[in-house]
């Protein structure tokens, strides 16, 4: 297996060459003159001229690209062109808070998720499966930035429990943790829902019930075990997701993301910073795909990693 | 003025004896600056260098910690902060200022006419790449002239450089901590103001009191703490919740919200942010004053501040808003439909005619710009109206080389003079030199008249001479219809009923160096 991370993590800088074109090409794709955008409302022509010399704009493509290009293969992302701060430190600063909003939200609605599928697929046409799903839908369909203002407004406004916003406290995290998680929980029970009616219908389901096996090791061990293949495949993807932020959760809960981060930084062209940025959303996706690969053949012995 | 309290700064600069019992107040107050000031602002600081920031938050921000020679005190009159004086001559080529003594930065660097000089010359150097160069491009050199005494010497008149001085992006950095940082500065300032930095980050700015501020008594509280919450139910929770005692801005349709809560009050004030929709008029039918006029005529601008501000606006009647320097109100376009019609029929145009309306894409504008459509219809003219996403909007109207490629008709806009003066709120907007992509005269407007009163404006330091150049400009301008002159919204703040003395200035920048809480 140690081989076949190595393997599939030296396939990612091909990935990652290709990712870095595309970005470069991409943002200067988006209509507008940069240099217009950055040097502000009631800029002189003056100013605007000196925004876009000091972001280099002023050269041909080809020198940009060359230039851009020797700065990523050396590991230097450049300096932020709204902030003059290091691309390195803009995104780092704001990296963190998401990854464990996303960790926290995550945690919960997969183990809730998971739980609220089984429950589902083992009581199908039941009551259980019924509350089970009309919650699973309700928290597909619900505004995530209804919920949080309800949840701000309660839990904040009229208990003073929580804190609007901001990260300063763990309390910090648990509306926005819970509010981001609402969804992915429904996405996991119902994909939970499914997988485990289909493998519950297998032979060796049956075998096992035949055996005489307890219902609960029926249950949680044969046909879950066999069911979490794609509940594993889903975890990832809603991973992946969340890691590049969440515009909304991030706006209602004052959160310093990189949601909020990437359209600021779109509405502003801030070149370096949207390039950066598509650069490691690329790069969690790829390195979230090799867990998932990883985790299935924890789950299955029989997936061989070659 | 419409609030009645005097301003903390305003009194400082006041009689002897009512700033002599304040002082001997203040005094009994010093010792003990206590409590965390919290504000929920909407967006995030961009930089706290203020000579590379084009945003007003990041601004008044920098105001906690920075001064300049000459500042705003809440209705954006100018005060003096660093500078005690100062004096121009005749042809305003040369303005002297005689500093305050005894001030040091916050890193104890004496605050003298090198520390102005050094500031200065490295905002008018080009190679510097700062985004306010433009404010000090007319600066040949600073002559220190002793140590409290420092003249700037132009190179060519410009009559408007002491409002220039009085803008946020001139206040002064320490030239220690300038040349320590280099081009971080901006995430390490120092200055002489009456908060130090302590720690910035995405999201919130802290800063403490300066025990060493030069105004005694100053600061009340202990801390500031900026936090910024772009959405605006969430800002008002802050408020509602006692997180924050002080958040900007509070949305129109918001106020009420704030307004009946009985721990929180609203702070209104008018703004100077100008509401006016531009007409091309290189092009058929803007270029008949008739036209324009009709159009002006076909507005309410009363009911635009219900619908647009839910009536937290007032009338625009000229072509700056009061609150900027040398205003004078002209004589009302009174809302006529027919007089519009009639307008329009002896101009040619008795079944109307159509037309496309560009602007910004936030909700706000939106609304206007349907508000006007519907006007507009009641006269028969048909109105498209087109939102723009900023950067397509900087491409078609901003960066345009030549008048003839314009393909703009109407556009739908606001502006504010950030340095509180005439000059700034009209000939960026109205001389003939102010053409895109130099600066922000969509409208092509051109009338050599005009021109020749705000180049008048520029070329004299004597406010008499000034207030008549700039009265016969607006009149001109407004004669003409170079726009369909619409209103001025209000800045819009909330506070906690604990908080005093927490301003929004008319350009929409915080001034809370002198809150005070309980």
């Amino acid at each position: 297996m140690f081989a076949f991370i190595l393997r599939r993590v030296g396939g990612m800088i091909p990935v990652l060459f290709c990712v870095s074109l595309f970005a470069f090409g991409f943002v200067r794709l988006l209509p507008g003159d940069p240099a217009r955008l950055l040097a502000g409302p009631d800029a002189t022509q003056q100013d605007v001229q000196i925004v876009r010399e000091s972001l280099g704009l002023d050269k041909p493509l080809w020198q940009q690209y060359v230039r851009y290009m020797t700065q990523t293969a050396q590991g230097e992302l450049g300096k932020s062109a709204r902030t003059d701060e290091p691309v390195a430190t803009v995104i780092g600063e704001r990296f963190m808070p998401t990854f464990w909003l996303t960790l926290v939200a995550m945690v919960w609605a997969t183990i809730l998720g998971v739980v609220i599928g089984v429950i589902s697929g083992v009581r199908r046409g039941k009551w259980q499966d019924q509350t089970g799903m009309v919650l699973a839908v309700s928290g597909i369909s619900f505004p995530a930035f209804w919920l949080g203002l309800l949840l701000i407004d309660l839990f904040s406004v009229r208990l003073h429990w929580l804190p609007t916003g901001g990260n300063e406290t763990w309390r910090g995290y648990i509306l926005p943790g819970f509010t981001l998680g609402v969804a992915v929980a429904a996405v996991m029970a119902r994909f939970t829902r499914s997988a485990f009616v289909e493998v519950a219908s297998e032979d060796y389901v049956r075998t096992a019930r035949m055996k005489g096996l307890p219902e609960r090791r029926v249950v949680w061990t044969h046909t879950l075990r066999n069911a979490l293949i794609p509940v594993i495949t889903m975890t990832g993807l809603q991973f992946g997701f969340l890691l590049g932020g969440s515009i909304v959760i991030e706006t209602v809960f004052a959160w310093p993301g990189l949601g909020r981060l990437l359209v600021d930084s779109v509405n502003y062209r801030d070149y370096p910073v949207i390039q950066a940025e598509i650069l490691l959303f690329s790069f969690e996706f790829v390195l979230i795909n090799l867990g998932v690969d990883v985790l299935y053949a924890i789950v299955n012995p029989e997936i061989r990693l070659r | 003025m419409p609030n009645p309290e005097i301003s903390r700064r305003g009194l400082l600069a006041g009689t002897a004896a009512i700033g002599a019992t304040l002082a001997f107040a203040d005094l009994a107050h010093a010792a003990s600056p206590s409590g965390i000031l919290t504000v929920g602002v909407q967006a995030n600081l961009l930089t706290l260098d203020p000579a590379n920031a084009n945003d007003t938050l990041s601004q008044g921000a920098a105001r906690l910690m920075l001064e300049g020679l000459l500042g705003f005190d809440k209705d954006m009159k100018q005060i003096p902060l660093l500078a005690e004086k100062y004096d121009a001559n005749e042809a305003a080529t040369e303005f002297t200022f005689h500093l305050r003594q005894g001030v040091k930065f916050h890193d104890g660097t004496p605050f003298d006419a090198e520390a102005v000089k050094f500031n200065f010359e490295r905002i008018a150097n080009p190679a510097n790449r700062l985004k306010r160069q433009s404010l000090l491009a007319m600066l040949d050199h600073v002559e220190v002239i002793d140590a409290h005494t420092a003249k700037c010497v132009l190179k060519n008149p410009f009559g408007a450089f002491v409002p220039t001085i009085a803008h946020p992006s001139l206040q002064l950095l320490s030239p220690a901590a300038i040349k320590k940082y280099g081009d971080q500065i901006g995430r390490h300032p120092v200055g002489t103001g009456p908060f130090v930095f302590t720690s910035w980050t995405p999201d919130t700015l802290k800063v403490t009191a300066n025990p060493d501020y030069w105004q005694k008594g100053l600061p009340h509280v202990k801390q500031v703490v900026l936090r910024s919450n772009p959405e605006a139910g969430a800002r008002i929770a802050m408020l509602q919740s006692g997180e924050a005692q002080f958040v900007n801005p509070v949305p129109a349709p918001m106020v009420q919200l704030v307004a009946n809560n009985p721990k929180t009050a609203m702070l209104e004030a008018p703004s100077i942010f100008a509401n006016y929709m531009a007409m091309n008029v290189m092009k058929k039918p803007f270029d008949d004053v008739r036209v324009r006029q009709a159009l002006n005529h076909a507005v309410d601008q009363k009911a635009f501040a219900k619908i647009v501000y839910s009536g937290h606006a007032t009338p625009l009647l000229s072509a700056e808003p009061p609150h900027v320097t040398f205003y004078k109100e002209q004589p009302a376009y009174a809302y006529d439909p027919a007089k519009a019609k009639a307008l329009l029929a002896e101009a040619g145009h008795k079944d109307g005619f159509s037309a496309v309306l560009w602007g910004g894409n936030s909700t706000e504008t939106i609304q206007a710009m349907q508000f006007l459509q519907q006007q507009f219809a009641a006269v028969g003219v048909k109105v498209d109206v087109r939102p723009l996403e900023g950067g397509v909007l900087a491409s078609k109207i901003w960066t345009v080389q030549k008048p003839e490629d314009s393909e703009l008709e109407m556009y739908y806009g606001r502006w504010s003079s950030s340095t509180g003066d005439a000059d700034w709120a009209l000939r960026p907007l109205f001389a003939t030199s102010a053409f895109p992509p130099h600066l922000y005269n969509v409208g092509y407007y051109s009338n050599p008249d005009v021109d020749k009163a705000l180049q008048g404006g520029l070329e004299t330091a004597d406010p008499a001479k000034r207030q008549a150049f700039y009265e016969d400009a607006q009149a001109r301008i407004y004669k003409d219809a170079a726009w369909v002159f619409l209103g001025i919204g209000n800045t819009l703040a909330g506070r906690d009923k604990k908080l005093s003395d927490a301003w929004v200035l008319p350009d929409g920048g915080l001034l809370i160096d002198a809150a005070k809480l309980g």
